[in-house]
């Protein structure tokens, strides 16, 4: 276990420059370092950067001061070595979702008949079997985000990035998914940041915990879980319950502190 | 039940059929003479013989080859010019004024001067057509590839679509309803000036038929026009309604009923 962590974050600090006004700092000189394989959530309040943080991973936004490696590279744009899940799914609404589970296999070198296996395989993952050619504007919120999970899983990506991935979900849906993502999580063993601002979520599912503070994002505690994630009555443990109370009493302050900034 | 719907249909046009038959009754009660409004039978009659002599068709057919290539040439370089301005920023500085000051002002005005530079013939019915008809094209495409959710564009790029593929792959697909809503404001505009056009540079087509009918005071003949012209324009709306809603199969506003 003496590897090198797969994902250094260091120093960073982003600044937005709106076209008008003055310019915001999102994040404040921020440091975490991911191990590989690990589950790691970014837990905050609305507005306090860990979007950006997981964007300037992600490579979609440039990293302007500090800066983050992965596998000891520094990140050049983003790239399939780092798959996303936003909150609003961001499925290609021209293609049924057959084609946009393709999409990210097209790009690969593979023969079609095994794009073709390979997108079946995760499609009946994320059990939406039956739905391979319906279009995203058929589906309920909850099956777009299958279909959106089973894009970014099909092209095998070692690292997982999810921006508030169930935030949009009804809380029955939510649950569900969140229980499913444990599962493929632990028999992939993927890196995942997971984005959230849901206490109990990240301490359910996370095995490290990363609390940001009201923006300018800082990191302000990481909290570490050791649960038996099959343990079927974990959330009714002592032991779960007191992690959450932590946790939450960590980010209500930060929360009450962004509502009256006007964040949230 | 096939009658319900019989009569659904019908109440859908009975603005048209109160219309018609106005027009009749009010030109066979003898208050307006044949000259001021022909009867619609005596126009329709009209238009069978136009049909049957085969002046239908020419006319039809040179006005529809002029309008329609005058759109086909606003709709594909309005489209690349459209995607240009968003992206190369030398092009925006260029045009983007012109676009602002051109797209809100009477092009028809500018017809004097096309017969002078360009002549009356197809090349300049054409032109006209076009120079008409590329504003909304180019106003649409900017707007709708401006407006492409950046994480769609995220999406593809961390699948791993270089910045090259993602023009093909992702803006235009993404924009296309909003470029389609463009090409269906175009279309009528170069249809509409491709008649002014015909009827103030005269020669054959509808718009020239109908000025060559008005000077003869042929009066069913500019009826027949009117009405030529107008079932002309409602076969390319609908056609291109038609177009629309299969390229957007998968979009929300294919799955629910429209009107036009």
């Amino acid at each position: 276990m003496s590897d090198p962590a797969h994902i250094v974050i260091e120093r960073v600090s982003h600044e937005y420059r709106p076209a008008r006004g003055r310019p915001v700092l999102a994040l404040d000189n921020v440091s975490l370092s991911v191990q590989d394989r690990e589950f790691l959530a970014l837990l905050g309040p609305s507005g306090c950067g860990k979007s950006t943080l997981l964007y300037l991973v992600g490579g979609f936004l440039p990293v302007e001061q500090g800066r983050i490696l992965v596998d000891e590279r520094p990140i050049a744009g983003p790239g399939p070595d780092r798959g996303i899940v936003f909150q609003h799914f961001a499925l290609f609404p021209w293609k049924t979702v057959i084609q946009n589970v393709l999409y990210g296999l097209e790009k690969q070198d593979l023969a079609r008949e095994e794009r073709l296996r390979r997108a079946r395989q995760f499609i009946e993952l994320v059990g939406l079997a039956g739905f391979e050619d319906s279009y995203p504007s058929q589906l309920s919120g909850g099956m777009k985000q299958r279909a959106a999970i089973a894009r970014t899983l099909a092209i095998d990506p070692r690292v997982l990035l999810m921006d508030e991935p169930f935030g949009a979900l009804d809380a029955q849906t939510r649950s569900l998914m969140q229980a499913e993502l444990l599962g493929i999580w632990q028999r992939s063993r993927k890196t995942v940041i997971f984005v959230t601002h849901d206490v109990h979520e990240a301490v359910f599912l996370a095995e490290r915990i990363a609390v940001m503070s009201a923006r300018p994002g800082r990191i302000k505690e990481i909290v570490e879980t050791h649960f038996d994630k099959d343990d079927p009555d974990l959330t009714r443990t002592r032991e779960f319950v007191e992690t959450v109370d932590h946790v939450w009493n960590l980010v209500r302050a930060e929360a009450i502190q962004a509502q009256r900034s006007g964040a949230a | 039940m096939a009658l319900a719907a019989l009569a659904r249909r019908a109440g859908a046009i009975g603005s048209l059929v109160v219309l018609v038959v106005a027009w009749e009754a009010a030109a066979r009660s003898g208050v307006v003479t044949p000259f001021l409004l022909p009867p619609l039978s005596v126009v329709l009659a009209r238009v069978g013989e136009d049909a049957m002599s085969g002046e239908l068709a020419i006319n039809l057919g040179l006005t529809l080859y002029r309008a329609l290539t005058g759109f086909a040439i606003a709709a594909v370089a309005g489209v690349a010019l459209g995607i240009l301005m968003t992206r190369r920023p030398l092009v925006r500085w260029f045009f983007d004024p012109i676009v602002s000051v051109g797209f809100p002002m009477p092009k028809i005005a500018f017809l004097p001067v096309f017969m002078l530079w360009l002549g009356l013939y197809d090349f300049s019915k054409i032109s006209m057509a076009v120079f008409n008809a590329i504003f909304p094209v180019i106003t649409a495409t900017m707007a709708a590839a401006e407006g492409v959710d950046r994480q769609l564009v995220w999406s593809a790029r961390s699948l791993g679509a270089s910045e090259r593929q993602l023009l093909r792959e992702i803006i235009l697909p993404a924009a296309l309803p909003q470029i389609l809503t463009g090409l269906q404001v175009a279309l009528p505009i170069s249809m509409i000036v491709m008649i002014v056009t015909e009827m103030l540079m005269g020669g054959q087509g509808l718009g020239g038929a109908m000025i060559a009918a008005s000077r003869f005071a042929d009066s069913p003949g500019v009826f027949a026009g009117i009405i030529e012209i107008a079932l002309a324009g409602l076969c390319l709306v609908k056609a291109m309604t038609m177009l629309r809603r299969k390229l957007l199969r998968w979009h929300q506003e294919a799955q629910e009923p429209t009107t036009v």
